[in-house]
């Protein structure tokens, strides 16, 4: 009963406006697409930024939710394209440049027949799950191990930083057959359909934004569930938590492990649309990238990370053609900003300039009210 | 054939030594005038030629080089009998130049005592034939051999052994004789013995072996396995067991070798993560601030060497933003110029901490009570560093020279011990030492201890804390242009020199123990020798790596708090 007590029930309106939302990505903007209102090259584009969003809606659960700061998301964005690029790799079948069954760095490698660990890949079903399995296992392992010994605040930063690099390092080189340095390009099909044509980018459009919608709409409850109050109680004060009763490691391990499958799905995502994996993906600036669009849109909020994502994108896709030499610059400097002055994100603008015009009026009404009296005594 | 060969140098090494021993009188200078003329008689000139063997004659090399490259000309002189001279190189209009006597470096003088000129197109050229030029190389090969320098003369040494010519063992062996210098004579040795393993004789060989077991130079490894190979093909018992000893005494001396260049290795990089973590261990393992931006105020330290560098040497051009500025070099050389490290480094350890400050001032300081804030705050500053160097220093990395005195090294017993990392070991000694005065036992230390064990009590007695913060945190941003100094020493310097070194110096501090300064030390010590061990036993720097950060997080799974944590009874800490 203390449930539907204390927590808010999701607002009729609130639904509405996420169905429109969700409707706009999900059906208006392909079918513009498709009658030529809306370029390929958008669509595509677009597609890219709400793969982002998947990855930045990760940080949020962990970093907003839980007061978690993983500098390791990108590493499971990446596993879980890499894990979506060992499929397609399988399936560019003998159109490689030597003309093997096998994708093009084996041969080169010196390897006559496929790996026993890629063999499985040439089946979607698997491949998909392993973009959960893998990452899920990564999550699972290394968390198990950082919250039973209490690793915390930013000491479990400069771990999951660490595991990246320590990560990237090993996709890096060549022995572990995952492409080295070049990571796995060319891709051909998906399905069946040939990845290159609008078509099928345009499906992938369609069902980044439906997967999109389904995790927002999850979270939404998660996050308004029992669980989640408990998960942010962990993030407001964790030794309360614990003495409470709660075992908070299982706690963050459950978050760890469902925000690091919620990146792997997006960057499964993000590799069919883009066409490339690398391990240069795999690295701590890019989980900071996607820490800095949370805090952009607005941290603690679920909408916040995506409209952080698309914004951020948006205006990187523009500064980097208009002043390459100063995205960084900007970018930096973005940061700066909002972790001083907009701790609230743009979300948070409105709630801001609300709170600024009440105390606005909170100063102006005992003047008024002083005005008045002195009117009276005057009168009087 | 081989057998021929050998003997006939052998005669005609002995023949000239006593030779050249009869004319002791005689110079390098005249001794090749004297074979230059008789340029009919082939065998008297290689005879002559061979008789340089020896005499340590310092122009005898640049002397056989010109006869050789048709330098030496052969001019009738006052009686008409051929002199070998050299010109002059002092064109007229005939293109005539003066011929000077080789013999005595005095013009040549014509019957009437007028100095002769020739024109270097149609004077006779002193020729030279194969056989000629055989006995010049051989003697130009042994006149290194007694260079009176000892530096010269082991490079001729090892040339000597790598050739691994039969013929030239007896001239080894005379070197041996008479060579006093203990590095130069275990080369001799050395190379004697690598020689003694080509021998036809079978009992040279084993000769060569038992040398080599008692010496066991490492490079010998290849030869000995041949040998091995060889003797297990014919049968030869006593040389296969000879040549084994030799191997094994040979690998037992690698083992060791490697061990203690590893260790070497181990602490100088160990070294190396100290000098970059300590300033970290003060602003994040004091101050609790995550400063992201650690590596590019390392960065300002080694471009701090590299403009104090250039304004040593010819000055340096900058184009920031479109804008041109140019800044005056000083022109230097000498010791003058090989002391600009010395000015670099307190000057990279200002600049460093003029950053430091105005990132303090700027934006830490309002973030002190939010860390993780104060992670992504710093991160943002730390790209806007970045891409301040690219604009101003362009994207490639900058050519840091290092001074002579930090680039030889000393080799003891085969292990080698470059100066830069002798030099940051020392150094990492100094700071340490420096930075525990400092804090334990200055005022200045016990306001700084004071204020981060406890702010708010440090305030209400008195103690400005916001100054206190503002100079710890410069203290610690020097110490990271300090270590800047150095990496620019040992790697290169470039926009993202500070990324390739912040996760290490993190893990460092976080190992060592946050807040306290002898934990860094142990672990980066630790850290460094580990690293180094295991890319020696796995042979892949990469994988050692990775390794190692597994290690890390294991261990913080042992203890969650570092090495040596600081004893709190508060429950956040």
């Amino acid at each position: 009963m203390t449930h539907s007590l204390l927590v808010r029930p999701i607002a009729k309106k609130e639904w509405t406006f996420t169905a429109i939302i969700a409707f706009f990505f999900i059906v208006v903007m392909p079918l513009l697409n498709s009658f030529g209102f809306i370029s390929d090259f958008t669509i595509n584009l677009w597609g890219k930024y709400l793969c982002y969003a998947m990855l930045a809606i990760s940080v949020d659960l962990l970093w907003g939710y839980t007061g978690l700061l993983s500098l390791g998301q990108a590493l499971f964005f990446s596993l879980g394209g890499y894990m979506m690029g060992m499929y397609l790799m399988r399936m560019i079948g003998d159109m490689g440049q030597y003309h093997k069954d096998m994708p093009d760095f084996l041969v080169f490698l010196g390897w006559e027949q496929l790996p026993t660990f890629w063999k499985p890949f040439s089946s979607f079903p698997f491949a998909m799950v392993m973009v959960l399995v893998v990452p899920g296992l990564v999550a699972y392992v290394f968390g198990w191990l950082a919250f039973r010994s209490r690793v915390r605040g930013v000491y479990f930063s400069i771990l999951t930083q660490a595991l990246t690099y320590g990560a990237s390092l090993m996709f890096f080189r060549n022995d572990m057959l995952m492409g080295g340095n070049n990571g796995f390009t060319d891709f051909r099909f998906i399905l069946g359909f040939d990845i290159r044509s609008p078509e099928t980018k345009r499906g992938l459009f369609i069902v980044t934004a439906m997967i999109l919608t389904v995790t927002f709409v999850g979270l939404r409850c998660l996050t308004r569930s029992r669980f989640g109050l408990v998960q942010q109680a962990v993030r407001d004060s964790e030794n309360r938590v614990l003495f409470s009763g709660y075992s908070s490691p299982n706690f963050k391990l459950f978050i760890f492990v469902l925000s690091s499958l919620i990146g792997s799905v997006g960057g499964a995502l993000y590799v069919p649309q883009v066409g490339i994996i690398n391990p240069s993906e795999m690295t701590t600036d890019n989980s900071l990238e996607a820490v800095v669009w949370t805090a952009v849109g607005g941290r603690g909020t679920l909408i916040g990370p995506i409209v952080g994502a698309v914004s951020v994108n948006a205006l990187k896709s523009w500064a980097t053609r208009a002043y390459p030499d100063l995205w960084l610059i900007i970018l930096g400097g973005m940061f700066i900003i909002v972790v001083l002055f907009m701790p609230k994100g743009i979300v948070g603008i409105p709630g801001m300039v609300r709170d600024w015009l009440a105390k606005r009026k909170r100063q102006k009404e005992p003047m008024e009210d002083a005005a008045i009296k002195k009117t009276e005594e005057e009168a009087a | 054939m081989n057998k021929a060969w050998l003997h006939f140098v052998l005669i005609a090494c002995v023949g000239c030594l006593g030779f050249a021993r009869a004319q002791d009188a005689k110079s390098a200078r005249q001794i090749i005038a004297e074979a230059a003329v008789l340029s009919d008689d082939s065998d008297s000139q290689v005879k002559l030629v061979q008789s340089l063997t020896g005499l340590g004659d310092p122009e005898t090399e640049p002397l056989l080089l010109s006869w050789k490259e048709g330098g030496i000309y052969l001019v009738p002189g006052a009686d008409g009998k051929k002199v070998a001279v050299t010109l002059a190189g002092d064109p007229d209009a005939a293109k005539k130049e003066t011929a000077i006597r080789l013999d005595i470096k005095e013009p040549l003088k014509d019957a009437a005592g007028a100095s002769v000129r020739v024109s270097p197109t149609s004077a006779e050229l002193a020729e030279t034939d194969s056989s000629i030029r055989r006995a010049m190389k051989a003697v130009t090969d042994l006149s290194k051999l007694a260079a009176p320098n000892a530096k010269d003369r082991l490079m001729a040494i090892s040339q000597l052994g790598m050739e691994r010519d039969v013929s030239k063992l007896p001239i080894l062996e005379g070197r041996l004789k008479v060579e006093t210098d203990g590095q130069v004579k275990r080369a001799v040795q050395e190379a004697i013995a690598l020689t003694q393993l080509r021998s036809p004789d079978a009992a040279v060989r084993l000769l060569g072996c038992k040398a080599l077991e008692e010496i066991h130079p490492l490079s010998a490894k290849d030869a000995l396995v041949g040998i091995i190979r060889d003797s297990e093909k014919a049968g030869d018992k006593p040389l296969l067991e000879a040549a084994k000893k030799a191997l094994s005494a040979v690998e037992s001396h690698r083992t060791v070798v490697n061990f203690f260049g590893t260790i070497f290795r181990g602490f100088s990089l160990g070294s190396v993560l100290l000098v970059v973590a300590i300033g970290l261990a003060i602003t994040f393992g004091l101050m609790g601030v995550i400063n992201m931006a650690h590596g590019e105020l390392i960065a300002v330290g080694a471009y701090t060497t590299y403009v104090v560098q250039c304004i040593f040497a010819e000055g340096l051009v900058l184009s920031p933003f479109g804008m041109q500025m140019s800044l005056p070099g000083m022109n230097t050389t000498g010791w003058v110029y090989e002391m600009y490290f010395v000015i670099a480094l307190p000057m990279a350890f200002i600049m460093a901490a003029l950053v430091g400050l105005a990132l303090e001032r700027g934006v830490i300081r309002f973030l002190y009570r939010r860390p993780l804030e104060s992670l992504l705050a710093t991160w943002g500053v730390s790209l806007v560093l970045q891409q301040i160097f690219r604009l101003v220093f362009g994207s490639n990395n900058v050519q840091v020279n290092s001074p002579s005195w930090l680039s030889d090294n000393w080799t003891i017993n085969d292990v080698i011990f470059g100066w830069n990392r002798v030099f940051v070991i020392g150094f990492a000694v100094l700071i340490v030492i420096g930075t525990w005065a400092l804090l334990s036992k200055t005022p200045l230390g016990l306001l700084i201890r004071a204020v981060m064990q406890n702010r708010n009590m440090a305030a209400c007695l008195g103690v400005r804390t916001e100054r206190v913060n503002m100079l710890t945190f410069g203290f610690g941003s020097g110490l990271a242009g300090l270590a800047g100094a150095f990496l620019s020493q040992i790697g290169n310097v470039g926009p993202s020199l500070g990324q390739s070194y912040i996760v290490d110096a993190f893990m460092t501090v976080v190992v060592g123990g946050v807040g306290s300064l002898i934990g860094t030390v142990a672990s980066a010590l630790g850290i460094g020798v580990i690293d180094q061990s295991l890319q020696q036993i796995l042979g892949n720097p990469v994988l050692g790596k990775i390794l190692v950060l597994g290690a890390i997080i294991l261990f913080l799974q042992w203890r969650p708090a570092g090495l040596f944590a600081t004893k709190t009874r508060s429950l956040e800490s």
